[in-house]
């Protein structure tokens, strides 16, 4: 199959779920509060009777129901996710300005991840039942069962705390200078702007939330890499290549994994829901200026708007990362290309 | 690298094998057991009323008398922690018995009657496992208002639509069985097939789900009330504690229990379903 048609295929399977989530934000932004307009207004502008109706007027809350689904649709289009109650300002641009550094945590989180989940994974195949083994997978079993928020803390304490091996909350010391930004990455912009302390210190605020989330998502990608190891471990052509007396590593690398991977990029992109959840549970304890610590405050204040805003952008992210995983298969799986 | 041959490891690791078998099950049933028994207990337990302020012992450190330290009210943290199990246990034990319930009936609907309500009911089901899962109840839960009753509803509805998969999955095949065709043949009436006919044989597979759901039902209901999307502040709940020791991140008694708490309840959960995945799942047992 072509690449264009492939891709064209895949995007038509996206474009109804996105409508479907909007639908589904709008039924539970719309219908489940009792009172729309108490939920997503702040309490002093209650009472007054023009902000009341500019906001039925701007969501077509006096309309039927269908007409202000669309009214919802257009705006969000607009890029108009309501206005915080928080904040007092547009839930947009306060996901704007926080967007950045949540996915710089959620790259290197994601990294630190599929390493330890390949990594694991792989060595938990290779030398099956094992100790090695059964300590990677009882790692893993302790690692899922732990609440992320638990890690972060234990984590900051004895590394941090007590170690001093690490900095601690924040993206930046508070004597290091911010470097102008570009990308809103705190790496990239210090690179950018040449001030390599700045990127030092940038990296070890970096390290202990993103191993913590990485650490959080291994143990899926360790999963699923051992029993996708394993099955391809036992195929004709593992045999074939030991037998012609390839190298035990050679074996493993290029003919095992290669064709193993395949399953692990999919439950890479699924983790990586896990990863924005976690980031949400756990930027609040580094006090890392994302969208997580941004959701945290607003459900502990009940800024409705804030909550439904980031809601629908990280279901979009979410199906945004599975539609590139599809898309990375055409290149990974040639069965696809040449079916 | 090679594969480990010689008798006595593979001895060894048989050893292992029934090691991780039997004694993470039997450890996992402990702790549930223990835990089972606290939640009933707690009152007669605890040496505090775990909602007693004693402004004057705030922030104690543990100790003979507060054991697990108090807190910036005061509170007993050791009896906050046994009255928190009175809480997050019937929490996630209802999330799984409700949301899985509903899942096993909307998908045993699909799977028998087949055609456009399938593809409707199963659309639907997608939809909802679009997003990921704390975020949707975080979103339900915040428009519901915050207590610990839409809590639950709202992780009910993010959690039927695993079990309505699963379980159209396995009606599409039981469907197409010999006795199904013999109980059509003798008449018998739709409703009646589908429930005692084709769900009896469909149900094992669905507790052995539900089993291995509960640790991450339980680690899910704490993150919402981490969040403080949960039952309200001053309850016992572990998740709310450890929410509300952030900010008291040097008296680490405030989060550090009630947060081992929450990973002791959630890791004997996965001992158990781990080892009953072992046992039951012959494919993965060769492995």
């Amino acid at each position: 199959m072509p690449f264009h048609l492939y891709f064209l295929r895949r995007l038509l399977f996206v474009i109804p779920t996105l409508f479907g989530i909007t639908f589904f934000a709008f039924l539970i932004a719309n219908a489940v509060p009792a009172d729309p307009i108490n939920a997503n207004l702040p309490q002093s502008a209650l009472n007054d009777p023009e902000i009341i109706a500019a906001f039925r007027q701007k969501w077509g809350l006096d309309k039927p129901p269908h007409e202000q689904y669309l009214t919802y649709l257009g705006n969000l289009l607009q890029g108009d996710l309501g206005t915080s109650i928080k904040t007092r300002k547009p839930v947009a641009d306060d996901i704007g300005r926080f967007l950045p550094a949540t996915f710089e945590l959620a790259t290197f989180g994601i990294i630190f991840g599929i390493l330890m989940g390949v990594g694991f994974g792989t060595i938990s195949a290779v030398w099956r039942n094992s100790l090695a083994d059964y300590l990677v997978r009882g790692f893993a079993l302790i690692g899922v069962s732990f609440p992320v928020f638990l890690l972060a803390l234990i984590g900051l304490q004895v590394l941090y705390a007590q170690l001093g091996l690490v900095a601690g909350p924040g993206r930046l010391g508070v004597r290091v200078s911010e470097p102008p930004v570009v990308t809103g990455w705190m790496t990239i912009d210090s690179i950018l702007a040449g001030q390599w302390t700045t990127l030092g210190d940038a990296l070890s605020h970096l390290i202990l939330p993103s191993l913590i989330l990485g650490s959080y998502v291994s143990g899926m990608i360790a999963r699923v890499t051992r029993s996708s190891l394993l099955e391809v471990l036992g195929m004709d052509y593992i045999r074939t290549a030991r037998s012609k007396g390839l190298s035990e590593r050679v074996v493993i690398r290029r003919h095992g994994l290669s064709n193993a991977l395949i399953p692990v990029v999919t439950v890479i992109g699924l983790s990586y829901g896990n990863l924005l959840s976690g980031a949400v549970l756990t930027e609040s304890i580094f006090a890392w200026p994302g969208i997580g610590r941004y959701m945290f405050r607003a459900s502990t204040s009940q800024d409705f708007p804030a909550i439904m805003g980031v809601s629908i952008l990280i279901a979009a992210i979410y199906i945004g990362v599975n539609f590139f995983v599809d898309i990375l298969y055409y290149f990974l799986d040639p069965r696809i290309r040449l079916a | 690298m090679t594969p480990v041959s010689d008798s006595r490891s593979a001895r060894f690791n048989l050893g292992l094998r029934w090691l991780r078998r039997n004694v993470l099950v039997a450890v996992g049933a402990v702790v549930v057991a223990f835990w089972l028994v606290i939640a009933p207990l707690a009152p007669v337990i605890a040496p505090f009323n775990p909602l007693q302020q004693n402004v004057r012992e705030r922030l104690q450190p543990p100790g003979e008398i507060h054991r697990f330290g108090t807190d910036e009210l005061g509170r007993d943290m050791f009896s906050r922690v046994l009255y928190g199990a009175r809480i997050t246990i019937p929490a996630g034990i209802a999330v799984i018995v409700v949301g899985s319930s509903l899942g096993v009936i909307i998908g045993a609907v699909a799977g028998y009657v087949g055609g456009r309500w399938d593809e409707i009911l199963m659309r639907i089901a997608e939809l909802f496992m679009a997003f990921p899962t704390i975020i949707l109840a975080m979103a339900i839960t915040a428009a519901l208002g915050p207590d610990i009753r839409n809590a639950i509803l709202a992780l009910v509805i993010v959690w039927w639509p695993t079990y309505a998969r699963v379980t159209r999955g396995l009606v599409l095949e039981v469907k197409s069985k010999e006795y199904v065709e013999g109980a059509r043949a003798v008449g018998a009436p739709g409703t009646y097939i589908l429930f005692r006919t084709i769900l009896p044989n469909c149900i094992s597979t669905a507790i052995v789900v539900a089993t291995l759901d509960i640790g991450s039902a339980i680690l899910t209901f704490a993150g919402l009330s981490f969040l403080g999307l949960g039952p309200d502040p001053s309850s016992p709940e572990w998740g709310r504690m450890v929410s509300i020791g952030i900010d008291f991140f040097d008296q680490w008694w405030m989060w550090l229990y009630p947060g081992l708490a929450i990973a002791s309840l959630v890791m004997a959960f996965n001992f158990i379903g781990d080892g009953l995945r072992d046992i039951l799942d012959p494919r993965l047992r060769k492995r």
